[in-house]
């Protein structure tokens, strides 16, 4: 029993880190009708952004590992990754905007293997190691919890729980009770009608490309806080996965995109822990499969018709 | 009337809290000529694609030449021998003029797919006399001079004209034409009237039209029978139905109240 | 009547390749890979473009049938003991014919789920297929798992691979050229048109996917026995862009432009390869152009936002008669 809650602890840590990242794709979709293939290698990003601007900007304000030094790269990895997908989308999925969604897709393919391969130039292929921007260490939890105190939980995984739950909690806020979140829903359900009615498109759009990549990076600092080991093509798993929470909780749909992305990563942690380590991606593929020939519409997605 | 091909009984279609189509009764017999008329939002299309197959009817039965079309596929039901234009052409706007034809003529294809990769003898005479049937067909609408261009490149009239001309190839016993006059003038749609005149005798088919247009409507339909908000408020012959108040009720405000009384 | 003039056309193209496959041994073992290259990379991106090009459905795992193609067929080679002569040849072509028909089988499967999914979510599938065949390769140990699989005859020849080739475009272009195949061009075009005329379009995407997976296990089987070694991760991700990028570039929906681009992207590696061995150049610029993805990458972009039809379609993008 005790097994099942570890891998529980584990695979939720996880799901935190999938949830973020979906939360990108699932809003980019929303307001784009489009599957950003190039949204995990933003996440790839945001882990270097930490590699790179982390040390400098640690130095700069006198900081050693700490909450505050990990709040501020944290900061700053998430600006330079809205930034990154600002970029992006100016450059190559604007002048596409209204071309077929499969030309769309193509390119967000081309970008994807641009950032992946333009950052096995750059960063160099080999596996960096990620500084230490907290010092980890196990949590002790009280032998009064009974058999709860042999769960093997550490500070990081409690800091991708919290960072992730903050997150999101900003995110709902802001989707909510902001205007250009009241913009982005209008933009999702009826971008006619949302035009007409005052929305302006590019702004709405740039803003919602922002938003996503943030999370994506935001997801980068943490899974790094966790497993420092990074590379160039971070991206593409952790991507993938993402993109299926985010399918298995309805694509469109923020509250199904984590709760998608809570669910691969218990699944993962399972499959895991009782399986096999080797079968971990083809499961998840599966989990894939199965949704989209059972409930195409996700978990808490609604359908659409064909006007015919 | 002979037995009826086309049968509907109490038909009613619903999309979530929505009835679009109300306990319709309709039928069409061998060789008729039937319009379907009402305001926008009546349900009419909604009729069209419940007979096609695109929905199935939330209740009542939809069947054809004794066939139930409940549950069967779209191109089960076209192989049925109900063949339907659409009211956004859907042409293969990739595919030339000939192709779009071509293509329709698969249903009465003699050889299989299996011989067309060998290319055997007896498809390239099933080809060959596939490609007779198909000049026929584009030489008899006045569309042989486009027979190699594109079908999206083709002036808007032409369009409708090929999708109709598409819809025969499928050797159709029913042909249902969804709203063929919009967009059209008025001497188009003269044009219009005897096209589907010709076909019609030429063809030897039912037609059952959904039409605003009432300058087509009367000019062509034996029997016309009217929705309004998904149920049938009349049904006759063009003369009562011009003079029937409630259907005049029903289009009260709109420039057809007029146009009933001119046309 | 006398036979088809594609048939013939076909036939006469053997006949050539027959006389001048025993001189292709001249061109020295580095050429002779590079077109041996070509050949295979012709039958995946003519069988990628009945799915993807011609029926509009998006395949992005495409390797993935050229691995089922390559290891059922290894795996049988091998099991018959690798035989040489008149022998060799008849297991080698059962072999093949093995693979291809597992392939085809496979790509039912993988078409089957996709009916009811749109260009995004189809991409993701069959990515998500490849993964899984790979995966469940990676551990199999009568495959070699992780090891890979290798002894294999070299069956493979100039004259199989081009007369394979030939083979899978005469068939591919029969099929879209027919009465029956302007079904795959017409389901790409509109479904519910397609349907309202009374073409299955399950039928047509299945029958794209099942036929296009086939060649792409032919082209598999014939790969494993050049290389005479495969291993899992030659037939990933990275393998399966690669095709895609030669039906991209080529023009979906355009035999003529897949096959040239097919010749060109297996050149260019190598041409690639060359110019970064080159002293005059700076580093950064060498280095560029050993790592092919990353023009791969910016081509694609570059090629959707400029000329989304391809480089190298010349036809007009309209009337396909």
């Amino acid at each position: 029993m005790i097994e099942f809650l570890q891998q529980l602890a584990n695979g939720l840590a996880q799901g935190g880190i999938y949830a973020l990242i979906a939360l990108g794709y699932t809003m980019i979709y929303g307001v784009l009708r489009f599957i950003n293939f190039a949204h995990g290698d933003v996440f790839m990003l945001g882990a270097f952004a930490g590699f790179y601007v982390g040390p400098p900007v640690l130095k700069l304000f006198g900081l050693g590992p700490s909450y505050m030094g990990m709040a501020l790269v944290l900061l700053c990895a998430m600006a330079l990754c809205a930034v990154a997908g600002i970029v992006i989308e100016r450059l190559c999925y604007r002048p596409l905007r209204d071309r077929p969604r499969i030309i769309v897709l193509i390119t967000a393919i081309g970008v994807s293997l641009l950032l992946e391969s333009g950052g096995q130039l750059v960063f160099g292929a080999d596996p960096k190691s990620f500084p230490d921007l907290i010092t980890d260490r196990a949590i002790e939890i009280p032998a009064s919890w009974g058999r709860l105190s042999e769960l093997t939980l550490t500070l990081s995984q409690l800091l991708v729980l919290g960072v992730t739950l903050l997150l999101v909690i900003l995110l709902d806020l802001i989707v909510n009770r902001t205007r250009i979140g009241l913009a982005m829903r209008a933009l999702s359900l009826n971008p006619a009608a949302a035009q007409l009615a005052g929305v302006n498109l590019d702004q709405v759009i740039m803003f919602t490309f922002g938003l996503g990549s943030a999370l994506a990076g935001a997801a980068g600092i943490l899974t790094s806080i966790q497993q420092p080991s990074i590379g160039p093509l971070m991206g593409i798993a952790a991507g993938l996965k993402a993109f299926v929470a985010a399918v298995l909780g309805g694509i469109g749909n923020l509250p199904g995109a984590v709760l998608g992305g809570v669910l691969i990563g218990l699944t993962e942690a399972l499959v895991v822990g009782y399986l096999s380590p080797t079968y971990r991606d083809s499961i998840v593929f599966g989990v894939l499969i199965l949704i989209l020939i059972f409930r195409p519409t996700g978990l808490l997605g609604r359908a659409q018709r064909e006007k015919v | 009337m002979s037995a009826p091909l086309l049968q509907l009984h109490q038909v009613t279609v619903r999309f979530g809290g929505l009835t679009a189509v109300n306990a319709v009764d309709l039928a069409v017999g061998p060789g008729e000529l039937v319009g379907l008329i009402g305001p926008n939002g009546a349900g009419k299309t909604t009729v069209f694609n419940v007979i096609t197959g695109v929905y199935p009817p939330t209740d009542g039965t939809a069947a054809f030449a004794g066939h139930d079309l409940a549950g069967r596929a779209i191109h089960q039901i076209a192989a049925l021998g109900i063949a339907r234009t659409f009211q956004n052409i859907r042409l293969f706007g990739n595919l030339s003029v000939f192709d779009n034809v071509r293509v329709a003529c698969n249903l009465h294809r003699g050889t299989g797919p299996f011989r067309s990769l060998l290319r055997s003898a007896a498809h390239r005479t099933d080809e060959a006399a596939i490609a007779g049937r198909v000049e026929e067909l584009l030489a008899l609408f006045n569309l042989a001079r486009f027979r190699d261009v594109a079908a999206s490149g083709l002036p808007y009239g032409d369009q409708r004209r090929l999708e109709i001309v598409r819809a025969l190839a499928t050797r159709p016993r029913l042909l249902l034409l969804d709203e063929p006059a919009a967009g059209m003038n008025a001497a188009e749609k003269a044009e219009l009237i005897r096209l589907i005149q010709q076909v019609q005798r030429q063809f030897e088919l039912s037609i059952l039209l959904v039409e605003h247009s009432m300058q087509v409507v009367m000019g062509v339909c034996q029997r016309i029978a009217v929705l309004d908000y998904g149920v049938k408020i009349a049904e006759g012959p063009p003369a009562a139905i011009q003079s029937d108040p409630k259907v005049i009720e029903a289009y009260l405000g709109e420039d057809h109240a007029q146009s009933l009384s001119h046309h | 009547m006398r036979p088809a003039r594609s048939n013939l056309v076909f036939l006469a193209v053997l006949g050539v390749l027959a006389a001048a496959a025993p001189f292709g041994e001249r061109v020295g073992p580095y050429y002779y890979d590079i077109l041996v290259g070509i050949g295979i990379n012709m039958i995946l991106a003519v069988s990628l473009n009945l799915i993807n090009g011609y029926t509009g459905q998006f395949s992005l795992g495409h390797a993935g049938f050229m691995a089922v193609g390559a290891y059922t067929s290894a795996w049988l080679t091998l099991r018959a003991g690798t035989p040489s002569g008149p022998a060799g040849t008849a297991v080698f072509a059962g072999a093949l014919l093995a693979g291809a028909l597992g392939a085809g089988l496979v790509g039912l499967a993988v078409g089957a789920p996709s009916l009811r999914l749109r260009g995004d979510y189809l991409a993701i599938v069959t990515l998500g297929f490849n993964e899984i065949i790979t995966g469940v390769i990676q551990n199999a140990e009568p495959l070699g798992a992780q090891r890979g699989l290798g002894g294999m005859g070299k069956y493979t020849g100039l004259f199989a691979t081009f007369a394979a080739a030939a083979f899978a475009v005469l068939v591919i272009h029969n099929l879209v050229r027919s009465t029956y195949g302007r079904g795959f061009l017409a389901t790409h075009d509109d479904e519910i048109a397609a349907e309202s005329v009374g073409l299955s379009t399950t039928h047509y995407k299945i029958t794209a996917f099942a036929v296009g997976a086939a060649f792409a296990g032919l082209a598999g089987g014939l790969y494993a026995h050049f290389k005479q070694f495969i291993h899992p991760e030659a037939f990933g991700f990275a393998r399966s862009m690669d095709i895609v990028v030669m039906v991209i570039l080529g023009g979906m929906g355009s035999m003529a432009g897949v096959c040239l681009a097919a010749v060109l992207l297996t050149v260019l590696p190598e041409a690639l390869r060359w110019f970064s061995h080159l002293e005059a150049l700076p580093g950064w610029l060498q280095r560029i152009a050993e790592n092919r993805m990353i023009l791969y990458s910016f081509l694609l972009i570059v090629l959707m936002i400029a000329r989304p039809q391809g480089l190298l379609n010349f036809r007009p993008r309209r009337a396909k008669t």
